[in-house]
């Protein structure tokens, strides 16, 4: 199934360019109508990580070595991760304009708003960068194994398109899954490895990096972007394992459900 | 001869649920396990069979609520069938007074969303983007969001890249009333001169005037299933038919009723 889908993607010309106007304009239409425009989507992780610094490193006192890039990094996966998720709930509803008069591939909605978010991913992770490596103190600098972030990156795209998929999907018949998620994602926030020290989280709860696919994608990101190791290859391979599987589940809703949006939402 | 299809459907059908009350929270599904809503059948098309050719221009006739709007949504892949396939060849449109656009985004925008849905390259949309604005008498408010335009000029910006930029299957609905008396005749020159050669069209009209100049085959509709397709007089003819056997038996109520009640759920 796979496998047509990306065929028919490719058979038509304008796809790409038609996926990157409609995720140009989504990116438009998130940041430049407000007053503070594009500046807000830099703006806020900065204000998140001063927040997470406050409680965790001066409170509470954990001790984590360049501890406002280690919130950084996690921050800006996880944000990528509830954007592309939380966001896209009501994206059948939303984007309805897109596939209500035409045969359009409903998979393109996805793609594009999920590519508007890559753009503002693509800016905080170049953000971190410059400040990982000429402003924050205790830096060991990138090195080659940094290039590691772009399977990693892939494997969280991955993960939100299935999950955004999957919600979305069940948004057609049952409206109340916005409500269901955003309790679970504030879950998944506090179970995954953002600002607590990764050691104390692991003894903590033993594995738990195994069964939470956001928590491994946000370890191997530190190890690769931080400390410039390679990144912990069965992890990968987990996650890569929940990724595929989720959107494997949302292609089939898609299918299922989202062929009705039309004549239910 | 297989590649002159533009739309091959068998046996379609489609059925709508209609519930009472409905149960679209998770919690009401989980309160009502055991009481299920009230549901209503309301079988909009029964089972029908139709091939349409590429550069057709087929018209579709038959009173309200017999099934004419879904079929189109139907054949233009908008709605899933119930039973049966239908094989798509081409990007379609379906048009009536609204098209697909965003209220949220300016007409730039919404021409160049919708050219490249329609399957036009950027460069293409460019191109005949200046046509498109002139054409619907929207210069001046190019860089407007759409929410803040009138229903005429929605309306008419619709039809213009409609016009202009056309999918490979057209599915009008009633799209002859957009616009004033300039704008419409404008409208008919254009649509005579350039659509009907080339582009597969389906009309939807009321208008026999109109189903009967442009279309070399029409197809007769009532109660959900396909009565004729074939010759357009025939059609009409039948159609005309239809149509006085109500006015007549308009003092006979409940068969009425019965018909202006299948309507409203069906265009609800």
């Amino acid at each position: 199934m796979i496998v047509k889908v990306l065929n028919n993607w490719y058979s038509g010309s304008n796809k790409l360019e038609r996926l990157w106007l409609l995720a140009k304009i989504e990116f438009k239409l998130r940041y430049y109508e407000n007053k503070l425009g594009v500046f807000w989507a830099l703006l806020k992780p900065i204000m998140d990580i001063g927040i997470y610094y406050i409680v965790f490193q001066v409170i509470m006192k954990q001790d984590v070595p360049a501890f406002a890039s280690y919130l950084f990094i996690g921050l800006i996966i996880f944000n990528f991760f509830i954007e592309s998720t939380s966001g896209t709930i009501q994206i059948l509803n939303t984007k309805k304009y897109l596939y209500e008069y035409s045969n359009m591939n409903k998979l393109e909605i996805y793609m594009s708003t999920l590519l508007s978010n890559v753009i503002g991913f693509s800016f905080n992770i170049l953000m971190f960068l410059l400040y990982y490596n000429f402003i924050e103190p205790q830096s060991l600098g990138s090195n080659v194994e940094s290039l590691w972030m772009f399977p990693i990156f892939i494997n969280v795209f991955i993960l939100s398109l299935g999950v955004s998929l999957i919600l979305s999907n069940i948004f057609v018949i049952a409206k109340d899954i916005n409500q269901i998620w955003q309790v679970f994602a504030t879950c998944l926030f506090f179970l995954s490895p953002v600002f607590y020290k990764l050691s104390s989280f692991k003894e903590a709860l033993p594995n738990f990096d195994y069964a939470n696919p956001i928590a491994g994608i946000i370890i191997n990101a530190r190890r690769v972007m931080m400390q410039g190791i390679q990144p912990d290859f069965e992890l990968m391979f987990f996650d890569f394992g929940y990724a595929l599987s989720f959107l494997f589940i949302g292609l089939i809703l898609l299918n299922k459900l989202g062929s009705k949006a039309a004549e239910k939402l | 001869m297989e590649n002159n299809i533009a739309i091959k459907a068998r046996n379609i059908s489609k059925t709508f649920k209609i519930s009472e009350d409905s149960h679209n929270t998770v919690k009401h599904r989980l309160f009502n396990l055991f009481n299920p809503p009230r549901t209503k059948y309301v079988p909009a098309v029964k089972s029908m069979t139709l091939e349409i050719m590429k550069g057709e221009c087929i018209g579709l006739l038959g009173r309200n609520g017999c099934g004419k709007s879904t079929l189109v949504k139907l054949l233009a892949g908008v709605y899933p069938t119930d039973s049966g396939y239908i094989n798509i060849n081409g990007s379609t449109m379906l048009m009536n007074l609204g098209v697909g656009m965003s209220h949220e985004l300016t007409a730039r925008e919404n021409i160049y969303v919708s050219g490249s849905v329609l399957g036009l390259k950027i460069k293409e949309i460019d191109a005949i983007f200046d046509e498109i604005v002139a054409f619907a008498e929207l210069e001046g408010f190019i860089d407007t969001k759409i929410k803040f335009y009138s229903s005429g000029m929605v309306a008419r910006l619709g039809f213009s890249i409609a016009v202009n930029a056309g999918a490979d299957i057209m599915f009008l609905d009633e799209i002859f009333a957009v616009g004033d008396a300039k704008f419409q005749e404008k409208a008919v020159k254009v649509f005579e001169s350039s659509w009907i050669k080339g582009k597969t069209v389906i009309l939807v009209s009321h208008s026999l005037e109109v189903i009967r100049q442009y279309c070399n085959r029409a197809a007769f509709l009532k109660n959900g299933e396909l009565k004729y397709i074939g010759d357009t007089e025939e059609a009409i003819a039948l159609y005309l038919k239809d149509n006085e056997i109500i006015v007549k038996s308009e003092s006979a109520e409940p068969v009425v009723a019965e018909e202006a009640l299948t309507a409203a759920a069906l265009s609800a």
